[in-house]
């Protein structure tokens, strides 16, 4: 006879077998007392796990754990806000520069030849950047940037270490 | 009341329209089963209980990235496997650094002694028989006797083969016979 092996009494337990295993391990058990007990063992801790039963977390788990959910669901929309906040008031900090370049370039150009007026518009743009990025301007104004830019770029690392570890999970 | 008739996907339509409120549903579903499980992984209520409030956040936040090419529960059930092993190997680092000597291990392994065992409920007696587990074993009887997953979505959760999910299913009840022999309770128990 075959070894009957607690793998096959398992598998008997799950109906896995084949029906010539089925019917080799079926005799076993009936004919051999030593199987028959191992049999009858696992059988009975089989049906003891079926029996288990769930348990509950606190009676607030639920509340608390829709508390969490909207709590965060405010701080995100916060941050989202703050975000658009800075970087709006980028943009109109560049907007402004760009427009004011501008501006300028096109109060002081008249009448000229259109070959001119390209070479005179760049002269005056470039001669305008260098005014503000000049000695004169650069402490105040670079200041003024970089810390904007240090922090939108800051808030930016954050919103985008946030979304990142969102996904990772 | 309709809301508890429906089904995870219902429910996890409406929640992405925007009805923050209906992942009550969802919650009140799962938490229980969920929590047994983590539970005879984690050894104890309050790790179980804190690592599940973060599986439904962790759930809730990628609401979006769940495509519905599983069900939703062995989607969250993976995460909850995940995040225990995770609260595990953490716990074990910690214990490994607080470790003065390695003669300190053996005093971890006797916390169930026979005389616990003596005169108690059967249910707590099967209950803490069944802590004895280690955690990969546990999370599949729970899956399997309580949840009822089939073996294919046991070794989804899990990411491993179906053979395998057999064997540790198969392990586990020889290892739950060996340690009601071991300790002698074969009259209370059976």
């Amino acid at each position: 006879m075959k070894n009957i092996n607690d793998d096959l009494l398992n598998r008997f337990i799950d109906k896995e077998l084949s029906i010539d295993e089925n019917k080799i391990v079926h005799n076993a058990i009936e004919n051999l007392p030593d199987i028959k007990k191992r049999y009858e063992f696992l059988l009975k801790v089989h049906l003891l796990l079926k029996d288990i039963k769930s348990e509950s977390p606190s009676m607030e788990f639920s509340k608390l754990v829709m508390n969490k959910i909207s709590k965060h669901s405010i701080i995100e929309s916060q941050q989202k806000r703050f975000m658009l906040i800075v970087l709006s008031f980028l943009g109109i900090i560049i907007l402004g520069i760009v427009g004011y370049i501008f501006s300028q370039t096109i109060n002081t150009i008249h009448l000229n030849s259109s070959n001119e007026t390209i070479t005179t518009y760049s002269n005056t743009i470039g001669d305008y950047f260098s005014a503000l990025f000049g000695k004169k301007n650069l402490s105040i104004f670079g200041s003024v940037l970089s810390f904007i830019m240090l922090v939108s770029g800051y808030f930016l690392y954050d919103y985008q270490k946030h979304s990142k570890k969102k996904f990772s999970h | 009341m309709i809301m508890r008739n429906l089904t995870d996907v219902e429910i996890i339509e409406s929640v992405k329209k925007g009805n923050q409120a209906d992942y009550a549903v969802l919650i009140d579903r799962y938490k229980n089963k969920a929590f047994t499980m983590l539970k005879r992984m984690l050894k104890n209520d309050f790790d179980a209980e804190e690592v599940l409030m973060d599986c439904f956040l962790k759930a809730y936040n990628n609401l979006n990235a769940f495509k519905f090419e599983s069900k939703f529960s062995t989607w969250f059930y993976r995460i909850v496997y995940n995040s225990a092993l995770t609260k595990i190997s953490n716990a074990k680092r910690k214990i490994e650094s607080e470790m003065s000597s390695v003669d300190d291990l053996p005093q971890l392994e006797s916390k169930f002694l026979a005389d616990d065992f003596i005169k108690e409920d059967n249910t707590i007696l099967i209950k803490k028989i069944i802590n004895e587990l280690p955690p990969k074993n546990a999370a599949v009887v729970t899956m399997f006797y309580l949840e009822e997953f089939s073996t294919e979505e046991i070794s989804d959760v899990l990411k491993i083969s179906v053979a395998n999910v057999k064997v540790i299913l198969h392990r586990s009840r020889n290892l739950l016979r060996e340690i009601i022999e071991k300790r002698n309770l074969v009259q209370e128990i059976l």
